[in-house]
């Protein structure tokens, strides 16, 4: 069986056009999807069933126990964390958040490791954003700073940018300029009309230069800023202030070096004073398929995108304090649950030390490097592929992602309604 | 009155304790108040061995004296009006956030956000103080808008940033972008720092020893003595319409 | 069976014409009933206070990605409002936007019990239902955007009403959307290139249709559709010195075509009603706007009043939005969503010193004062973008007290006298008249008497609210504060005959209903067979179509929790 428009749970592109192919509830052949797509949609080796650690080794447990285990290692906690998130739908994230206030625990999500510091410098100056349609139909200048989508969104290129046709550019390939800032040669590079080469850690001269170039302010500015010669600089902000329509991508290559928000915050008011001569968006390159819904579930439940602490009941919210890097870090926390991500991977190793000395359960369909920090690990269905829900892409546009198959895995929202359930009997005596 | 509180060993020692409590006024009424323990909610003598001397009719006659382990502990001397607080030893985060008057004196160094908001009084830190030193709240436009804080040591990242009125100085080194957005007050740096004042629109910078990677947005004036040393004067950021000014001994660029 | 028993309430019910006349309430299983078994019906002894139908609010911005990111990038208005969770009310924060459950509980203690999302851009339209799955204790309905939807406005161009009919009936039963929002029509697309429409003439670029052809054209589909509510309309040019005039054009374009209820619905006209060439004479064209609306019966408008203070703007007009930034040089957030409309953020600050906020200020009661039938003139703040909700009280007191006026306005920029009629303005509502703009006119203009709304006649939902206040012992010409206080907390707010929030408190997790409209369209309206249509919708939006209609999980149902559809018989 062939299902199509199939959501494809990888990044935030959340591409709608994947063809999978079904034989006996598994998934054999996918169509349209980038490799990443695929490899998840054919991915293989679950965790048979939930596993608590016996010693050295690895017990089988049922799911009542390992939830058991889950709910009284919460309940038990002084400062539980509610860490991950974004690789799971919705409807299982707000389980999450009621689950974090009720036994008062700091809940993050891997935004803090990735665009948080987007979200901060949105925080401070606004976001002039569109969805993806509208710069496919629109804009005839993409400017990706920062970010490598031909490796990390592949699908970018082909259904928004510099190959997608669009109403307003008959042949986007010819009527489209794109423009790519880094402090290397990337592959996206190779398709670019122009590259601009930063010296690493100047992004934010860079920035800053533009900034007073469109603004007229040009005498200032020496012959070379952070390794971009004057002249380009100058070519850069009138290609800028003569687009019709402008669209600035941008990725860890500003969020996660050296000025990290500000970074941002600097591209942001670049565009707001292109605004002023022309049209112009700006929009994070979003990782994790659902990051974006996590911190939109989190914002309209408890006010705050990620780095939430509810301590002391109400929401309190200062990421480099309420965020799980920080709060491990300083090994403030005392339990751990993990959902749908995978720290011990990714995060900083006095953290990921941290996470050996407390107690750590883990929702997961794989075995994983946190899988050896765990207590216990309960496998679910992936969402996706046998389990739906909602997703919200990087732009925001939510989409039901669906079930393609039966797997017999419980999702990740029925364990943790399962185990919020047995909280909230606890908690009501 | 003089108020001793000294902090009991703790069995899981890296929860953060959060004492907003801890401010002089509230003594006025005894020592019969709560911390918060992670999520629980304790008295004040499960955490600290307290002893008071004296009397006080106002909290400008309390002072408080904090000993032992007391770097974890948050929020000390938040909205602190008047009075006298002395950490011995370290402070943790958010030492006086919203404090509108008083003393408070830290021996050791002071974490995160120390005088995050703060409107009036005076810290004096003798030791370091990490990121955010007097700086504002995650999305609100003003910082730090009077008082001074004043660190002996060297401060983190983004120390004065939005500040707004008050004074901040800094007899070590500040890190990176220390005064972003400042639009009022003074910051006054002694040692070296990077990126100073980035996206400023107003009040005065002076940073006696080198600013690595300045900012190309801002406009060279000329050159002015003061306190017998020669400063170079910027105004900026013209990145935006700054009017800011920033006067530092000497510069790089990274080009 | 549930039944329960409101005792000596002092009832006003303005469609079923009592005023202030003391009796029983009997309920069964969430309807009004003749009467109840006295002896195990559950009895609220309402002891003579004020008890009206639930409050609906027919414009307010609550749900959805524009609402979201309000919040999202506002940690300093998050934390201006925050209570922890307690018995069976979750943690809120937040005071302009507050969180879904902020927003659901302080209206629900404010005798809220419906609520219409003011702008959902139908692509994005999962989000708002999302949201309103979190807004437990309110009934809620879309307002669905179409201003710059691409296909309605080739079909105008085309002049070919019934297409523009079934786009937009099969847009609404997609997204599951209760009524047609025209934002600043033709302005949104025109936005997409940074420019705007200056008034209803202007051609929008490359489309080159004005906005009147889109409103005429789409007040006429709605109409076809026999939908429950009349188009809803932000007239362009908001926001500007003498668009008073564009407004008066607007409305002026609207023929009478609908016996039950208007055929146009302005909202948050105080925002449309200056006079003046900029902002040096600006001045209020309240007078010429109202005495407009008190001769055509087909218009109802909404105050969109401004109180002092801090709020949070939002709206789907994406231009108004970049000019206001450009004024208050605060954060700035703009999101267009392709082939339909656009949006923007910023927050503001009213204040009393400021001559052109004072002015604002007065233009909202003023229409509201000068508007002669309360049916045709709603209270609203235009949530966020006038006042926070919350506000609401304050502004009842002012409507029913001059005295209260005279006191405020002596406080407000001392230039205010010269451009503004408010000071010479004697009337003051009664209480009958605050219960018609509150929640009876809500439910007429909505078109939502016909499921039970905003009335309490036998077979009306048990939506009540029992205000503290003795109508008989209280002159609020005098004590206004009395007056503004009870409107403040309910004593019960009652919610499909469900106590659901008792002198603030909330009692229930939840007990809310979806309103949404699908039109029965024949085979050859249907645009899914629409070649033309699928071929546009395939190669330009980024989503499948298969994957943009809003799916039945959207609107969840279980115990406390409904689902209502409202078809209609749509002339296609």
């Amino acid at each position: 069986m062939i299902v199509k428009d199939v959501v494809c749970p990888f990044c935030g592109c959340l591409c709608d056009d994947v063809e999978v192919t079904v034989e006996d509830d598994r998934v054999v052949a996918v169509d349209n999807a980038c490799t990443l797509g695929t490899s998840k949609f054919l991915g293989d080796h679950r965790l048979p069933g939930p596993i608590r650690r016996d010693g050295n080794g690895w017990k089988d447990i049922s799911y009542d126990e390992a939830i058991r285990y889950a709910v009284d290692m919460l309940l038990d906690a002084e400062r539980p964390l509610l860490y991950g998130w974004s690789s799971t739908h919705g409807e299982a994230q707000c389980v999450g958040v009621h689950m974090a206030e009720l036994v008062r625990g700091v809940i993050d999500n891997t935004t803090s490791v990735c665009h948080g510091p987007s979200i901060l410098a949105i925080q401070e100056v606004g976001h002039p954003g569109c969805t993806l349609g509208v710069v496919k139909n629109r804009a005839d200048l993409i400017i990706y700073w920062g970010c490598n989508p031909i490796d990390a969104h592949p699908r970018h290129l082909s259904r928004y940018t510099r190959y997608a046709d669009g109403f307003f550019l008959e042949n986007a390939f010819r009527d489209r300029t794109v423009i790519v800032v880094d402090v290397r040669k990337t592959e996206t590079a190779n398709i670019a009309d122009e590259f601009v080469q930063i010296r690493p850690g100047g992004d934010y001269a860079v920035l800053s230069a533009l900034r007073a170039i469109v603004r007229g302010k040009t005498d200032t500015i020496p012959r070379s800023v952070s390794g971009v010669p004057r002249e380009q600089l100058l070519r850069i902000a009138r290609r800028c202030k003569e687009a019709k329509f402008g669209a600035f991508y941008f990725g860890q290559g500003i969020t996660m070096t050296r000025g990290k928000y500000k970074n941002v915050r600097n591209a942001i008011e670049l565009v707001d004073e292109l605004n002023r001569h022309t049209k112009f968006t700006i929009s994070a390159m979003r990782g994790h398929y659902n990051v974006y819904g996590s911190n939109e579930v989190n914002t309209w439940m408890t006010g705050y995108p990620f780095g939430i602490d509810f301590a002391r009941g109400i929401a309190f919210y200062n990421p480099g304090e309420t965020t799980a890097i920080d709060v491990l870090a300083r090994r403030e926390c005392d339990a751990c649950l993990i959902v749908a991500s995978d720290p011990a991977a990714h995060f900083p190793r006095p953290c990921v030390e941290h996470l050996a000395e407390i107690p750590v359960v883990q929702i997961d369909p794989y075995a994983n490097a946190t899988t050896a920090f765990c207590n216990v690990q309960i496998p679910v269905a992936v969402t996706g592929i046998d389990a739906a829900g909602t997703a919200y892409r990087m732009d925001g546009v939510p989409l039901r992602i669906r079930k393609v198959i039966e797997s017999g895995y419980p999702s990740d929202e029925e364990i943790l309604s399962r185990m919020y359930a047995m909280i909230q009997e606890v908690r009501s005596e | 009155m003089r108020v001793t509180l000294t902090v009991r060993p703790r069995e899981k020692p890296f929860l953060p304790i959060e004492a907003e409590t801890i401010v002089p006024r509230n003594f006025l009424d005894g020592t019969d108040t709560t911390v918060w323990r992670g999520n629980r909610e304790l008295p004040l003598d499960a955490v600290f061995s307290v002893s008071v001397e004296g009397n006080a009719e106002t909290a400008a006659e309390v002072e408080v004296v904090m000993r032992g382990d007391t770097a974890l502990i948050k929020r000390v001397g938040e909205y602190m009006d008047a009075g006298r607080i002395v950490v011995e030893g370290d402070i943790g985060m958010h030492c006086g956030n919203f404090m509108s008057g008083g003393t408070i004196e830290i021996g050791g160094n002071a974490d995160g956000w120390l005088g995050r908001e703060m409107r009036g009084g005076s810290i004096i830190c003798r030791g370091d103080a990490a990121d955010y030193c007097a700086s504002g709240y995650r999305g609100d436009k003003k910082g730090m808008t009077g008082g001074v804080v004043e660190v002996f040591g060297s401060v983190g990242d983004f120390a004065a940033e939005h500040l707004a009125g008050g004074t901040v100085i800094v007899h070590g080194s500040a890190g990176d972008m220390a005064g972003a957005e400042m639009h009022g007050g003074t910051l006054i740096i002694y040692g070296d720092c990077t990126r100073p004042c980035a996206n400023m629109t107003g009040g005065t910078a002076f940073v006696h020893g080198t600013a690595y990677d300045m900012l190309p947005t801002f406009r060279r004036v000329g050159t002015i003595r003061r306190e017998g040393r020669t400063f170079i004067q910027f105004t900026g950021d013209i990145a935006n319409r700054g009017k800011g000014n920033l006067f530092v001994g000497d510069c790089r660029y990274m080009d | 069976m549930s039944e329960l028993l409101i005792r000596n309430a002092c009832v006003i019910d303005p469609i079923n014409g009592i005023d202030g006349e003391t009796m029983d309430i009997a309920i069964r299983d969430g309807r009004i009933v003749e009467d109840v078994n006295d002896s195990t019906a559950e009895v609220v002894d309402a002891g003579g206070a004020l008890t009206l139908p639930g409050g609906i609010d027919s414009h307010t911005h609550i749900c959805g990605t524009k609402v979201n990111f309000g919040r999202y990038m506002s940690p300093e208005d998050m934390r201006a409002g925050r209570t922890p969770r307690m018995g069976r009310m979750h943690a809120t924060s937040g005071y302009s936007v507050p969180t879904t459950y902020g927003t659901s509980y302080r209206y629900s203690a404010m005798g809220y019990t419906t609520l219409l999302e003011g702008a959902m851009a139908p692509l994005e339209a999962r989000h708002t239902h999302e949201e309103f799955l979190y807004t437990p204790l309110q009934d809620t309905l879309a307002n669905t955007l179409f201003d710059g939807n691409w296909a309605v406005m080739e079909a105008v161009r085309d002049g070919d009403t019934k297409r523009v009919a079934a786009i937009i009936g099969w847009t609404l039963s997609a997204v599951k959307g209760f009524a047609v929002k025209l934002t600043n029509p033709g302005g949104t697309e025109a936005w997409g290139w940074g420019k705007n429409v200056s008034c209803i003439r202007d051609p929008v670029p490359y489309f080159e249709v004005t906005p009147a052809e889109m409103i005429q054209t789409i007040v006429r589909a709605n109409e076809l559709l026999h939908l429950p509510h009349s188009v809803h309309l932000h007239c362009n040019n908001l926001g500007t010195p003498g668009n008073y005039s564009c407004t008066i054009g607007s409305l002026g374009l609207i023929p009478d075509l609908n016996d039950r209820r208007q055929t146009l619905y302005a909202t948050h006209v105080q925002f449309h009603a200056y006079g003046g060439s900029g902002w040096d004479d600006f001045c209020s064209r309240s007078e010429p706007i109202a005495r407009f609306v008190n001769m055509r019966p087909q218009i109802v408008i909404d105050m969109g009043q401004v109180m002092f203070g801090k709020t949070t703007t939002m709206t789907a007009d994406g231009p108004m939005e970049f000019n206001l930034y450009r004024l208050h040089h605060n954060k700035w957030s703009n999101h267009d969503v392709e082939l339909e409309t656009a949006s923007g953020i910023i927050p503001v600050l009213y204040r009393r010193k400021n001559l052109v906020n004072s002015v604002m200020w007065a233009i909202g009661l003023e229409l509201a004062l000068l508007t002669e039938n309360p049916w045709q003139c709603l209270l609203t703040t235009d949530n966020p973008n006038g006042a926070p909700f919350v506000r609401y009280p304050e502004i009842i007191g002012l409507l029913m007290s001059k005295r209260y006026r005279d006191a405020e306005f002596a406080t407000v920029h001392p230039e205010t006298g010269h451009r503004v009629p408010l000071p010479a303005i004697e009337r003051e509502m009664d209480w009958h008249e605050i219960a018609v703009m509150t929640r009876s006119g809500q439910a007429k203009a909505l078109g939502v008497l016909e499921i039970g709304k905003g009335h309490l006649g036998v077979g009306a939902e048990a939506d009540v609210a029992i205000y503290p206040i003795r109508i008989d012992e209280v002159d609020p010409s005098v004590e206004y504060q009395k007056v503004v206080d009870a409107f403040r907390c309910t004593d019960y707010t009652i919610k499909r005959g469900r106590i659901v929030s008792r002198r603030g408190e909330c009692l229930v997790d939840g007990n809310n209903t979806t309103v949404w409209v699908r039109p029965k369209i024949s085979d050859s309206y249907d645009m899914v067979r629409d070649e033309e249509f699928v071929r546009k919708f395939d190669r330009y939006y980024t989503v499948r179509m298969s994957n943009y209609p809003v799916q039945e999980e959207y609107l969840r149902r279980n115990l406390w929790r409904r689902n209502l559809c409202i078809e209609t018989e749509a002339e296609l």
